[in-house]
């Protein structure tokens, strides 16, 4: 008795600057957010501080434009995640069998993580742009015009593209350390049963890594919401409006139209539909961690 | 090269004098800046040339002589004003003076964010330059001026987006042949938007022809940033005679129905014919924003266009930035017959009056040393070499002084056409949600010339919404 | 049947195909950053024909970018320095301790780091200018930006490190009391050993993520202590962007990162187990 009432100050007493730390500047910003989210509030309003209650949110809803983006981030995330995630897995094996300078391209994979993402937008400007930039000129030589600030679905494709370049290191580095730890012991079963590689995949390999394969989902979709720098220095959200992430919606309308509180709501909306959307996955990889446990 | 001497001498004479001059009044400052040694000012510019003179060259001096410390940061012009309107709305009080554009200058006006200069100079006579002589700024000030005359910031930069032209290309013998042939007149540097329309059609074609990268027109075309709403509101309307931005001034209303003039059947039209000419300048014209007008006529792509002076310089002097220096000339823009004629009237304006000043936010501490501050990079004594530096022109007394007319050989007849055609030209309109609409401006803009929607739809909508938005903020 | 050559052929043009994708793009970055300004008017020749230095020197010589690296640097150690110190207690509590309501807290934590960023700026920057509490004067230092990480970083952290250390079994500790060891001695001797490759993982992530972040360093810093990707996008301005100035410094931005990263990243292969694989 005496001894798990000590414990829990004792845990409590380890918890405490962390939470101190993030209480102190986590609920005020919090707090405020969602009192802003409240009001219509701009600053170059004459009228001041109106107070609408969820009016803001029910504008939200229907606001077409905030749709539209809302839209084009779920394809580009559904898109990009796609691709980067099945393609990590498969540079993660690959790089998992022996061969020589296995560790020197294991080192190159880290060197788009290195970069800020502001650096890897203006990067890919400076590639993509038409008349300056290498592939418009590569791609010409096959017929195919490349101009991402004519066309949407180039403009689109490259910054999935882009995305790709950056993250997929990070998910194969990821896999690959599932993989390394994976125990010999299934694997030699697997094979002393006569299973080929497709099936020992399938059947040993997979299962084993589900709940990687989770906690990576879960990180680059929360991650890939939110991304603004790069699609901000690649294509201002054009052409027109083909790549203007949701994100982009939101910095526009808080700092550019100085739009507080409509950007306020905006904020709470879309940190909610991903707590939604995390909390079902977060609800799989306990799932899954349960299976093992 | 007898140029380049003729223009070492002037400098090296501009630099004798001035620094003669510097030593005869820095008595005056010394002693004005006694009660405010040792403080230090934090000051926010833009990062464009003028701001990183006044960082590198004027402040270090001003401390020497002063003692006052200036804290100078520069910023991209977005994130210049987020700050500025961060500090101000939170009256943080961080900010001791800050670059304000003149286009902004009337948001911040209205929300009384601005330190009244004409009183703080009345209630302080002892630290306000006798050689101050507002009346020696060019009309430029005017727009920094609220209702009753009061100033509320003082211009240190000040350029005009003129009408660029290759000189070179306009007075090729074969080209004048062929256009003349072709038109049936002279070829020469556009006057009206037809003749502009002309020359590019022409020049287009004639790169084509002779198998060189040649376009006959540019613009600020990137969709979904700024740059091209500004170009329609600042340039392009204007000189089609849709003045402040198409809104009426006296209802606040952008909709033909309230009285103003976006959805208008002119204004379609000169959006339809902006939009159209796109097919006349490089391929990559959407991906302009504010300079690449400028640097496509550098890579010696473009033959004529509109272009902002502040990047001018580099773009005709120094052949190191440039592949055309040397080889243009600039005048003002093109008009409709009728803009010019309101323009003259003063009833309108043909073109940008671009620019900024540095103002005092109202929550700054040491709004007495910055006062000094300002009145140190405005002061007559350093103008004529600030513009040697920068381009930029603010002062009457240096468009008139005899160095000029070097810098003006040099720079393709800018400052002549400055002074001949300054009175044409027109700083933004006083509308204080500038700020908030002109990103309104811009999502529909946007949308025509990325062929979303036609530029009819796209204006109806604008006209739309800016009514609505009016109504939003109270006006 | 595959032969192993043909296998390993096959997995070598793969590997040299990543290579290409992933260098080609810093490459021309650094090509660009080669070219002088009248070179990159137009499409610049695709190898390196003279070395335009002033590109970088101006930007690390002349002007303060050095300065700005450095605070990036102190920033992301400063960061990463207080995140282990406060996270690795945290999670430990967390997991070994009876604490009500354990399985909300945690995901309140969480909910920090999913925020959009965006959301932050006012109450933020309102907080460390002195508004909210009149003592707090940290706009434009180091400080500011090590603390306002925390926000992200230390849920992140303590999600990391929880499935590690909740995976380590109950017993060792058990087995320490019963020799006499205190819960920080436990901490400090069984689970911090243990934990050693996830607390390098997230060392590393921390560093990361602090090291790339632009936004909240462009709000919350000016002058003295911003670091150098706000700095980055000083170079675009209405009077032209200096391409080859703005590549040279994200050059040399990369390097630091990728000296980290590539020295670490064995241990990332060690570490990642996120608890499900130890025996």
């Amino acid at each position: 008795m005496k001894t798990s009432f000590r414990k829990q100050i004792s845990g409590w007493g380890f918890l405490s600057p962390a939470l101190a730390v993030i209480g102190f500047i986590g609920i005020f910003p919090f707090v405020y957010v969602v009192w802003l989210s409240l009001y219509e509030y701009n600053v170059f309003s004459l009228k001041g501080w109106i107070f609408t209650g969820l009016g803001n949110y029910l504008k939200l809803i229907l606001d077409a434009r905030f749709l539209d983006s809302l839209y084009k981030s779920i394809l580009f995330v559904g898109v990009t995640c796609g691709i980067q995630i099945p393609l990590g897995l498969a540079f993660a094996i690959l790089l998992s069998q022996q061969f020589v300078g296995r560790g020197v391209f294991r080192t190159i994979l880290a060197l788009p993580l290195s970069m800020a993402p502001v650096a890897i937008g203006s990067m890919w400007v400076l590639i993509t742009r038409p008349a300056v930039g290498p592939i418009s000129y590569w791609l010409s030589t096959f017929g195919i015009t490349y101009n991402i600030s004519e066309s949407s679905v180039q403009a689109f494709l490259t910054t999935v593209i882009m995305d790709v370049w950056h993250w997929t290191p990070f998910v194969t580095l990821t896999f690959l350390a599932g993989l390394t730890s994976i125990p010999p012991e299934p694997l030699e079963a697997a094979r002393v049963d006569g299973a080929n590689a497709w099936k020992t995949f399938r059947y040993v390999t997979f299962p084993l890594l589900k709940p990687i394969f989770a906690t990576i989902l879960f990180i680059r979709i929360m991650d890939t919401f939110r991304i603004y720098d790069e699609i901000w220095a690649l294509t201002s959200g054009g052409p027109g409006t083909a790549t203007r992430y949701v994100n982009i919606s939101l910095v526009r309308t808080t700092l550019a139209q100085s739009d507080y509180g409509y950007g306020a709501t905006m904020s709470v909306f879309l940190l909610y539909l991903t707590v939604a959307l995390c909390t079902v996955l977060l609800k799989l990889i306990s799932k899954v961690r349960k299976e093992y446990e | 090269m007898k140029k380049l001497l003729a223009l070492s001498l002037v400098v090296i004479l501009v630099v004798v004098f001035s620094s003669m001059a510097l030593g005869a009044d820095m008595e005056w400052w010394e002693k004005a800046a006694e009660p405010y040694r040792g403080v230090t000012l934090k000051v926010i510019g833009q990062s464009t040339a003028p701001s990183i003179v006044l960082r590198d060259i004027a402040a270090p001096e001003f401390e020497k002589v002063t003692g006052i410390k200036v804290d100078f940061e520069v910023q991209p012009w977005e994130v210049e004003y987020e700050k500025f309107i961060r500090d101000v709305t939170g009256n943080t009080g961080i900010y001791d003076a800050a670059y304000i554009e003149q286009d902004a200058i009337y948001a911040f006006m209205q929300q009384k964010w601005l330190t009244d200069l004409t009183e703080l100079m009345e209630k302080n006579p002892q630290i306000t330059d006798p050689d101050l002589d507002v009346n020696d700024f060019t009309k430029f000030i005017e727009y920094f001026k609220d209702s009753n005359g009061h100033i509320f910031g003082f211009p240190f930069e000040a350029f005009l987006k003129m009408y660029i032209y290759r000189t070179d290309l306009f007075n090729d013998p074969e080209a004048k042949e062929a256009f003349k042939a072709e038109y049936g007149k002279d070829l020469k540097p556009a006057d009206t938007w037809e003749e502009y329309e002309q020359n590019a059609k022409f020049f287009t074609e004639w790169g084509k022809k002779k198998g060189i990268e040649l376009y006959g027109h540019t613009a600020q075309a990137k969709t979904g940033y700024p740059a091209v709403a500004y170009e329609i509101v600042e340039s392009i309307w204007p000189a089609m005679g849709i003045y402040n931005w198409g809104i009426n001034l006296e209802k606040w209303r952008a909709t033909v129905e309230n009285g103003g003039q976006v959805n208008s059947d002119k204004a379609k039209a000169a959006l339809r014919w902006y939009v159209d000419m796109l097919k006349y300048a490089p391929p990559d014209v959407k991906t302009y924003t504010w300079d690449e007008e400028s640097s496509s006529v550098a890579a010696g792509k473009v033959a004529q266009g509109l272009v902002y002076c502040e990047n001018l310089a580099p773009l005709i002097c120094n052949p190191e930035k440039s592949k055309v220096a040397g080889k243009v000339a600039v005048t003002k823009p093109p008009t409709t017959p009728e803009a010019l004629a309101d323009a003259k009237a003063g009833k309108g304006y043909i073109g940008y009056y671009d620019g900024a000043s540095y103002s005092i936010p109202y929550c700054s501490k040491n709004k007495e040393a910055a006062w000094l501050f300002i009145q140190w990079v405005t002061r007559k004594g350093w103008d004529l070499e600030y513009t040697r530096l920068a381009s930029r022109v603010v002062r009457k007394s240096t468009l008139e002084s005899p160095e000029i007319k070097d810098m003006d050989i040099a720079q393709g007849g800018y400052f002549t056409a400055f002074k001949e055609y300054e009175s044409l030209f027109s700083g933004a309109a006083p509308l204080p949600m500038h700020l908030v609409i002109i990103d309104i401006y811009m999502n529909w803009i946007s949308k025509a010339v990325a062929g979303e929607a036609t530029p009819e739809v796209a204006l109806d909508g604008l006209a739309k919404e800016i009514d609505e938005a009016m109504v939003k903020l109270g006006y | 049947m595959i032969t192993k050559t043909v296998k390993q052929f096959f997995i070598y043009l793969v590997l040299v195909a990543i290579t290409i994708a992933i260098i080609f793009p810093i490459y021309w970055t650094f090509l660009v950053s080669t070219k002088l300004k009248i070179e990159l008017l137009d499409r610049p020749v695709p190898y390196p024909t003279r070395f335009a230095s002033e590109n970088y020197s101006r930007p690390f010589v002349k002007d303060i970018y050095g300065q700005y690296l450095m605070n990036s640097i102190l920033v992301a150690l400063g960061n990463v320095g207080l995140v282990l110190l406060l996270a690795i207690p945290a999670t430990y509590g967390l997991s070994r301790f009876k604490i009500k309501g354990k399985e909300n807290l945690f995901f309140w934590l969480i909910t920090n780091r999913m925020a959009p960023p965006a959301a932050f700026i006012i109450p933020l920057y309102l907080i460390f200018s002195g508004k909210v509490l009149s003592f707090i004067h940290l706009i434009d230092t180091h400080l500011v930006l090590i603390l306002t990480y925390c926000l992200f970083n230390l849920p992140f952290a303590i999600w990391l490190l929880r499935g590690t250390i909740d995976s380590l079994p109950v017993e060792l500790d058990e087995a320490a009391y019963v020799d006499g060891c205190s819960n920080l001695g436990i901490l400090w001797k069984i689970i911090i050993p243990l934990a050693k490759p996830t607390i390098v993982v997230t060392a590393i992530l921390t560093w990361l993520f602090s090291w790339n972040e632009m936004l909240l360093a462009s709000i919350l810093t000016s002058t003295r202590a911003s670091t150098i990707t706000p700095a980055i996008i000083k170079f675009v301005t209405m009077a032209g962007t200096d391409w080859g100035e703005m590549a040279a410094v994200s050059i040399v931005c990369l390097i630091p990162a990728f000296v980290f990263l590539g020295f670490t990243q064995r241990y990332i292969i060690a570490g990642l187990t996120f608890g499900a694989m130890k025996e």
